[in-house]
């Protein structure tokens, strides 16, 4: 066996670790899971650097503020803000990315439940049931980064074509991903337990295939009728679940 | 107007960012203004390689710099008490006898680290980049992004340690 550095663990905690092998050696390893929990718990106590609490009209306070200095910038001629709204728009899923996390975060979370027995007690592989396996494995923290970065992409998408005349030309090819995306992250929060998370993610399902198959050939009362859909309710929730996601409000 | 919607959806968290980074309420709100109209003046520079958030952040973090450099950093540091969370709703057991110390132990620690750690540290733990964004966003080779944040975690275990009940 390799010697396992704390930078190992630290890169571990973190979700970062590139050998998937690690996290069942710390699961197999008394030393390396006591090592592991003093990691986990020595930074979960940098948790409490929390900053003041701003108000709910902070971000209106800001754009007063602001808004008076922008209105001056050559920037605000409608080309150029067009052209930058429409790339911050366009998504940039990482596949690979979510499939990663999604594997780490539910891995994490199976070990934690059932003490690992289940996915590393493989023959010739004895488990010490006693140890702390991957229980402390923040996959809590690590699936709601996850999926809020993802709502953040939703959002930023839905809100462009909720406001585009016609068809992107990439539209249909980033609301497939979005949609892969989104049932691997569907899949995790349903295995972890988080039933409204996952819930809200299935609500988001058949509007993101409609986005990926009709929306680009369908008739322009089709489109219409979704970018009704979008900005009636569903552009709102996107919203206000990643707020909630962010600032863990609730137990999602 | 697009970027109107921006700045609300995007403030709270660049307040958090900007106050971690400085610990000071006034600063990071001045940051976050600044680095606001700095996102305005170079839309033209965004590029798709980076998200959004993750542009934003960097200029964030080159505006707190900048600012930091310009300021007396531990003046509010001294005086300012923010909402912390108790040990228990972090998760973590701890003597009631030093629950008291982890809000000025965290904040020290944290403003005992040198910029780059800090930033690596806040950008991972905190705003949950990807090492590969935290590098992005401090234009820093990722190798360098590892080693910061290894440094960081490293000074503040050491400083957290004695917090931790055994």
């Amino acid at each position: 066996m390799r010697n396992i550095t704390d930078d190992d663990l630290t890169l571990l905690f973190y979700g970062e670790h590139e050998d998937p092998a690690l996290a069942v050696m710390v699961a197999e390893s008394d030393q390396l899971s006591a090592r592991y929990e003093a990691l986990s718990n020595e930074l979960k106590l940098a948790d409490s650097y929390l900053p003041p609490v701003r108000g709910d009209d902070y971000g209106q306070d800001v754009w007063q503020r602001i808004s008076s200095q922008l209105n001056s910038e050559p920037a605000s001629n409608g080309g150029r803000l067009k052209a930058w709204w429409s790339a911050i728009a366009q998504p940039r899923f990482s596949l690979a990315g979510a499939l990663s996390i999604v594997l780490v975060a539910v891995l994490a979370f199976t070990l934690g439940r059932n003490g690992g027995q289940e996915m590393i007690n493989a023959p010739g592989a004895p488990f010490n049931g006693d140890s702390v396996a991957l229980a402390n494995i923040d996959s809590n923290r690590l699936l709601t980064h996850s999926v809020s970065g993802h709502l953040e992409q939703v959002n930023l998408v839905l809100t462009q074509f909720a406001n585009a005349s016609e068809p992107g030309s990439r539209e249909a090819a980033y609301a497939t991903d979005m949609l892969v995306a989104n049932r691997l992250y569907r899949q995790a929060a349903a295995s972890q337990g988080k039933r409204k998370l996952a819930a809200f993610l299935a609500d988001l399902e058949p509007l993101l295939i409609e986005l990926a198959h009709e929306a680009q050939s369908g008739s322009l009362a089709t489109r219409e009728r979704m970018q009704q859909e979008v900005r009636d309710g569903l552009l709102f929730r996107v919203r206000v679940m990643n707020k909630q996601l962010n600032k863990s409000e609730i137990s999602i | 107007m697009a970027f109107r919607e921006l700045v609300l959806e995007h403030s709270h968290a660049m307040f958090r960012l900007a106050w971690r980074l400085s610990s000071d309420e006034s600063a990071a709100e001045d940051i976050v203004q600044e680095a606001f109209i700095k996102a305005w003046k170079n839309i033209g520079h965004f590029r798709m390689e980076s998200s959004f958030k993750s542009w934003l952040h960097r200029i964030t973090v080159n505006t707190a710099m900048d600012y930091l450099r310009k300021h007396v950093r531990r003046k509010q540091f001294e005086t300012e008490e923010p909402e912390w969370e108790t040990a228990d709703q972090v998760g973590v057991t701890v003597d009631t006898g030093t629950q008291i110390d982890i809000s000025t132990q965290t904040q020290a620690a944290m403003m005992d680290l040198s910029e780059a750690e800090r930033t690596a540290l806040l950008l991972k733990h905190y705003e949950g980049h990807s090492i590969q964004e935290v590098a992005r966003i401090m234009e820093i080779t990722t190798g360098a992004c590892k080693q910061n944040i290894f440094r960081a975690v490293k000074k503040m275990r050491i400083a957290l340690r004695p917090l931790v009940a055994t």
